[in-house]
């Protein structure tokens, strides 16, 4: 028997220690650290959704859902990346993405994103909130449109209507008819600051999108003087006056009772809303969905996309998670699974929306951004930080909600409040 | 001498090691704590120097984020509440306790029992607080509905939803919560007046109501600037009960400071404007203390020389 020298034997247990991890690097499972705000209800479910498929293509999924609103989640955020330890994977949207950018690294999707062929498919104003400097560091998962017009039936069989209406003038007529059919309440609102921002988003971009864009997203300071903001003022108070006064500083679905029994008319809201209804277990045939009021007849739509972002991690397991993560949110069939749990539509512009599943308020919303794009419409939602960063947005919506609870003020100084509250902000 | 300084020594070192567990137990969490303390205020009032908004950076500009904190609207109100709602808040608390005390005070049955029930809405948080009586303040579904249905149809109490009364349903349930902690140190003061004092005031013929004026109410000055400072420390720091009642009010008529600093620094990604509206209101929080300081120090120069 030949006696094993010392110094084989040594050799021989290093080779072996070194093996396991030799091997390890080769083929790094996937991994992946998330954070979002999503961790209830239809959003929390969709979400989950997606780490049962990260899981069944043979990844770790681990994600921190953070109870809140985006708040807290971005205060998570913040500390892990200021203690030099950021998720992999995170929930970020908007101008915000950016914003962050900056100050941590991210990582750069554009061979991912070349491959899949993704950047046709999306449209070229959200395309742009996700390659800030030019490169691809986040990518959109699901598109609302926040100025969806929520109409009850049974408040339209009271005001004796079946037309839906197309522009203001239409929409003012059918909220006259419905207080004069006994409808109490036209408008079902919420009193939190989103929906006072989304009620005089939806004006102005129903009265012009152009000066929207103009105004709103680039901040210019004649169209923020401009006629259409005061017109866009006046019908906001047209609206406050037909909401319930006393709904406080409360969540909007607290009316969906009433707004289901007649009592209450319409509803301005996000495509979220349908998810909302059909959880709180109203059926689809309570309502009608249609695109908010355009006064040029073509469909203005307002964009809010969520995303994720993907920071920079050293270590091999959590990029080939980054990888596999960006695979399956650019899929189509990952998109329609989601937007089918959620309510909202699918980023990619190819997915055909005509099979079981989707709704007709999905169609038709996916319609309407199909031809808000061919017609330049579609713009980014001011109540829900896409079309400015947070601080700005806050200041702005400063203005709007106390416009809309407060009576007094007229649209000319509501003109006048808004264009000085984007200069201290600037 | 060396013999008795050595043994002087080592007295001491057996004295510091007798009490070493005290030490420990006091000196450590104190010094953390005042450590803490200071460390972070000091790093806020550097941060509200700086250009920060995301994160915190190195820079220096000077007052900018002082201006433009003070020129928004929403500090304005804010600060224009904090008065309000400071005032209000810590004379009707003291008079609430205050009556409270008095009427405990008449040695009545059952006085245990309604000392814990005044006493218990202290124990409840004030998202709890703020959340149940947004219920009963709204006017669809809580009071003015209840005594609308009873029959007095034109009865109104809506200023949760109307922007000049609002701050006021802050007031009220602040009110609600705080008042037994105010009557509860009330409460201990009365009992503390020397009895020899009452029992000369009813010699000399003194009704109830003279008795409480003239003799019992004057001693019971110190506990009620206590009660005073404690309340308004309260009152400058409210954060959670605005949040769940009102969340900043018809539009932003209910903002109060710490809000604001809470909306600035995290929600709108502003660090430097949020820490410069913190140092404002520690400014104002000095400004309240800073007297009493005084005011006791003098009172002890006083006692000292008399």
């Amino acid at each position: 028997m030949n006696k094993i020298s010392r110094r084989a034997m040594l050799a021989g247990s290093a080779g072996l220690l070194a093996a396991p991890r030799h091997a390890r690097a080769q083929a790094a499972k996937p991994r992946l650290t998330v954070i979002s705000q999503w961790s209830a209800g239809s959003d929390g479910a969709a979400i989950t959704a997606l780490g049962k498929k990260f899981e069944e293509k043979g990844g770790t999924w681990q994600h921190s859902p953070v109870p809140g609103f985006t708040t807290e989640m971005m205060n998570k955020l913040r500390a892990q990346i200021m203690a030099g330890d950021p998720p992999a994977c995170s929930q970020l949207k908007g101008p915000e993405i950016a914003a962050w950018s900056k100050i941590a690294a991210t990582v750069n999707l554009d061979a991912l994103v070349a491959g899949a062929g993704y950047e046709k498919v999306v449209a070229p104003d959200l395309a742009r909130l996700h390659k800030p400097g030019g490169k691809w560091i986040s990518l959109p998962l699901q598109i609302y449109s926040t100025n969806m017009l929520f109409l009850s039936k049974r408040a339209m069989d009271k005001a004796k209507a079946d037309k839906i209406p197309v522009t203001w003038a239409d929409f003012n007529a059918l909220a006259e008819k419905m207080k004069a059919g006994g409808v109490t309440y036209p408008i079902a609102n919420g009193g939190t600051r989103p929906d006072d921002g989304q009620k005089f988003e939806a004006a102005l971009a129903g009265i012009s999108p152009a000066a929207y864009r103009t105004a709103i997203m680039n901040l210019d300071d004649k169209a923020l003087k401009g006629p259409e903001l005061k017109a866009a003022f006046a019908q906001v108070r047209s609206i406050a006056d037909w909401m319930d006064p006393n709904t406080a500083a409360q969540h909007y679905s607290i009316n969906l009772p009433r707004f289901v029994a007649g009592d209450m008319g319409m509803m301005i809201q996000g495509g979220w809303a349908q998810g909302v209804l059909l959880n709180a277990g109203f059926k689809l045939d309570d309502f009608i969905i249609a695109p908010g009021p355009s006064d040029n007849g073509k469909p203005v739509f307002l964009l809010n996309a969520d995303a994720f972002i993907f920071w920079q991690r050293k270590e091999p397991d959590l990029q080939a998670g980054q990888t596999l993560m960006a695979q399956l949110v650019m899929d189509p069939a990952i998109q329609t699974m989601y937007s089918q749990i959620t309510g909202s539509i699918p980023v990619r512009t190819d997915v055909d929306l005509s099979g079981a599943g989707w709704s007709d308020g999905q169609r038709r919303t996916a319609a309407a951004l199909k031809e808000a794009v061919a017609a330049d419409q579609a713009v980014l939602s001011l109540a829900h930080n896409m079309a400015q960063e947070n601080g700005m947005t806050a200041a702005m919506i400063d203005v709007l909600t106390e416009y809309v609870k407060n009576k007094a003020i007229t649209p000319e100084q509501a003109v006048a409040r808004l264009s000085n509250a984007v200069e201290g902000a600037r | 001498m060396p013999a008795a300084a050595q043994t002087g020594q080592r007295r001491v070192a057996v004295d510091v090691l007798r009490r070493l567990p005290e030490f420990l137990t006091i000196w450590v969490p104190l010094l953390l704590c005042a450590g803490h303390l200071i460390a972070f205020a000091l790093w806020t009032i550097w941060v509200s120097f700086t250009p920060s908004t995301l994160v915190p950076v190195a820079g220096f500009v000077g007052l900018r984020n002082y201006t433009a904190m003070m020129a928004t609207r929403n500090w304005q109100i804010a600060f224009d509440n904090l008065l309000l709602f400071g005032s209000g808040f810590v004379l009707l608390s003291v008079l609430t306790g205050l009556g409270l005390a008095i009427l405990l005070d008449q040695r009545i049955r059952g006085e245990t029992v309604l000392r814990s029930i005044f006493l218990y809405p202290l124990a409840v948080s004030f998202v709890v607080t703020g959340t149940v009586w947004s219920w009963l303040l709204n006017p669809g579904i809580g009071i003015q509905k209840l005594v609308n249905g009873l029959g007095w149809t034109s009865f109104r109490f809506d200023w949760l939803i109307d922007r000049d009364m609002a701050i006021w349903t802050i007031v009220i349930a602040a009110v609600w919560q705080s008042s037994g902690f105010a009557m509860a140190l009330f409460l201990a003061g009365l009992r503390s007046v020397d009895a020899d004092l009452i029992k000369a005031a009813q010699i000399d013929g003194a009704g109830p109501i003279r008795m409480y004026r003239r003799v019992i109410l004057p001693t019971l000055w110190p506990i009620t600037v206590t009660v005073v400072v404690i309340q308004l420390q309260f009152a400058i720091t409210t954060f959670d009960l605005v949040r769940a009642l009102t969340g900043g009010g018809p539009g932003i008529a209910t903002q109060l400071p710490a809000l604001v600093v809470y909306d600035f620094m995290f929600q709108r990604g502003l660090l430097a404007r949020g820490a410069a509206a913190a140092v404002l209101m520690l400014l104002i929080l000095l400004a309240v203390l800073l007297p009493y300081a005084a005011w006791r120090y003098l009172q002890r120069r006083q006692s000292a020389h008399a």
